[in-house]
């Protein structure tokens, strides 16, 4: 069994600080070790059992190790891109070759917010206290990228029985614009976690698009609390493509601070065996005339389990609100289970909020039909998985994307035996 | 080709089929007619080997019992259900699921399987006989076709598939006198000696385009009445209670 406290000399062991900073650290320590990794009696965490999934699977947690930080990477070479590699959650090297470089800010986090607020996630709590790598990117005002940012997340095969805590923050100045496809690839085969905090900042007229896919399934356990920050007339875009892990839960927050922005995300997961996929999202209407869109669909099979939470909320003054959340799932066996929460706290009273659910299994008809031409049940079942989930490939509008997306999406599937 | 003798079906314990014998030589056509409720979809479903059925009697396909033979194998081995209501696919790429199905159907039969391009090239050819808008091909599965447009999609299907035995289940349905035209010419330009069709049908209408060699008669689950396509002209006047 696994002790949930952490030492507070660990933190001395990361490195040296300031007065504030360690105040900070000790502050932030001490909250998370009164309540530990969270359980299901927290509400926000009550289809994901957190404490149960790390005792069960942990006998310890080293806070640091001499882990590498070099690593082959296998570049992509379907299209041309800039890229920023990250191994382990610590930056290492970075190309901008298709850009003006002076437009461009990157280096390792430093925090300097060290404003003591009540967090209601301990992940971040504990991450406030051991973070101690990640990356600052910041674009200039005026400045639209030529090409897309790769972000490659490596995660190296000595990892073992070991928390990693970074921070990024990426900051996108007015009129600006950058599309990122994050990459992570795992090497490991042992079991770590991998709890990061992220701060998105849009400035006036900002664009973000950003497509996150997890190459493969690995032993991580992977947290990330992502914090997203709108300013008028900003606009951004998300896609998230996980791999199912055992553990993975994306806690993401947006802010629609200023007038007229615009937030939309969209998520296919294929989850198997035993994964366990959060995603939670809240968006804060907090001015008028803002427009946010999710749609998440989950497939899963054997005895995987997916979650949803999405809530939607919205401020007195944030008229003209148009908000709308989709959540859809199919079932492909009896031991798997989809959780779904969809809540809307709406203050004004001239806003359009919409939200759907649905889960069940695949259609026989549909089986029935496919199978009258030849295809065999599996090659069916597989065929109207990868329909299901392709839509949201489908609203990407760079075709290399898509391609590319569509393959990591048939090598997921492929090979699908029903269980 | 095909021999039905004393063919039953049932679902939810209700008897549908009751003793139903046909039997269907290579380059026939056979017409099965019969009111609404007389088991004509059912036995459509039991020859392409759907599930939820109780089958009992002898089904032989080439000589081969079928009741053992899955759905998808049966497609491999030649039989094609043309179906009355083709099902919605959405997020299956119309060309793509042909192409898939195609190849399939050929590597089963021992057959090379076909590059995109030599395949689009037959497609391409196939779909301008019936008259099909290409862009229909890139749409998803049926999803959002017209009741013509799904119609045409099955005999574009049958087509390309070369089956040995087709079962057109009430294709005529829904069709206006112009996409029944089409659709007759389809199957009548690919009527041959070696291969056997049993066409479903409400309406004698199909038959004015599509000359039957046999017409049978679907009633409460029983061939009442078997006949050349005479019988199908006499059916149009005195109705299925004229025939007794």
């Amino acid at each position: 069994m696994l002790n949930f406290k952490i030492n507070l000399n660990e933190i001395d062991k990361i490195g040296k600080f300031s007065k504030e900073e360690k105040d900070f650290r000790l502050k932030n320590l001490n909250y998370f070790n009164n309540v530990g990794f969270p359980n299901k009696k927290q509400e926000d965490w009550k289809f994901s059992d957190l404490r149960e999934i790390v005792s069960k699977n942990f006998s310890k947690l080293n806070i640091k190790s001499s882990e590498q930080e070099k690593s082959k990477i296998n570049f992509i070479k379907d299209f041309e891109h800039n890229y920023i590699v990250v191994i382990n959650g610590r930056l290492t090297v970075s190309d901008f070759r298709f850009e003006e470089n002076d437009k461009i800010k990157l280096k390792s986090f430093t925090n300097n917010d060290f404003a003591d607020r009540k967090e209601n996630n301990p992940l971040i709590n504990l991450n406030h206290a051991l973070s101690d790598k990640g990356f600052f990117l910041e674009i200039e005002e005026n400045y639209k990228f030529k090409k897309i940012l790769v972000i490659y997340n490596l995660f190296t095969n000595d990892l073992n029985e070991i928390i990693l805590n970074s921070k990024n923050k990426i900051k996108i100045g007015k009129n600006s614009e950058l599309h990122t496809l994050n990459l992570i690839i795992n090497q490991s085969e042992k079991n770590f976690f991998n709890n990061v905090y992220e701060n998105v900042v849009l400035e006036k007229a900002a664009i973000l698009k950003n497509i996150c896919v997890q190459n493969n399934k690995s032993s991580g356990y992977f947290h990330k609390y992502s914090k997203h920050e709108l300013s008028n007339a900003s606009n951004l875009t998300t896609f998230i493509f996980p791999s199912g892990l055992k553990f993975n839960k994306l806690d993401l927050e947006f802010n629609l601070n200023g007038e007229n922005c615009e937030c939309n995300l969209q998520s296919a997961s294929f989850l198997n065996k035993i994964d366990h996929q959060e995603i939670k999202t809240r968006v804060n209407h907090n001015s008028p005339n803002c427009k946010s869109y999710q749609k998440v669909k989950n497939v899963l099979d054997s005895e995987s389990k997916g979650i949803y939470q999405g809530k939607i909320f919205v401020k007195d003054v944030a008229q003209k609100t148009d908000a709308y959340q989709l959540s859809k799932a199919i079932l492909l066996s009896e031991r798997s289970e989809f959780d779904s929460k969809p809540e809307l706290e709406i203050y004004a009273d001239d806003v359009k909020c919409s939200h759907g659910s649905s889960s069940g299994s695949l259609d026989k008809d549909s089986i029935y039909y496919l199978m009258t031409r030849g295809l065999s049940e599996n090659e069916s079942v597989e065929l109207l998985v990868n329909g299901f989930l392709s839509e949201v490939i489908e609203s990407i509008k760079s075709d290399s994307m898509k391609n590319f997306l569509k393959k990591k999406l048939a090598d997921q599937l492929n090979g699908y035996k029903k269980n | 080709m095909l021999s039905i003798k004393n063919l039953s079906a049932s679902i939810n314990n209700k008897e549908i089929l009751k003793g139903v014998n046909i039997n269907i030589k290579p380059g026939e056509l056979h017409a099965i007619m019969g009111p609404n409720g007389s088991g004509k979809s059912t036995l459509a479903n039991v020859l392409s080997g759907r599930e939820g059925y109780k089958v009992s009697g002898e089904l032989k396909y080439q000589g081969k019992n079928l009741n053992e033979i899955s759905i998808d194998e049966r497609a491999q081995k030649g039989i094609f259900l043309a179906f009355q209501y083709p099902t919605e696919i959405p997020g299956v790429n119309t060309r793509n699921f042909l192409k898939t199905s195609f190849n399939k159907v050929r590597k089963a039969q021992g057959k090379k399987e076909l590059d995109a391009l030599s395949f689009l090239k037959i497609l391409k050819e196939k779909s301008n006989e019936l008259g099909m808008d290409e862009k229909m091909l890139s749409r998803q599965l049926n999803v959002g076709f017209s009741g013509g447009e799904k119609k045409k999609n099955e005999i574009l299907q049958m087509k390309i598939l070369e089956p040995n035995l087709v079962i057109l289940d009430e294709t005529d349905s829904g069709l206006d006198i112009d996409a029944l035209k089409i659709v007759a010419d389809g199957v009548n330009s690919s009527r041959n000696d070696k291969k056997s069709f049993l066409v479903i049908t409400h309406y004698q209408r199909l038959l004015n385009f599509i000359k039957p060699d046999f017409v049978h008669v679907l009633a409460d689950g029983k061939i009442v009445k078997s006949g050349t396509s005479e019988l199908a002209i006499q059916l149009e006047k005195t109705g299925y209670k004229g025939i007794n």
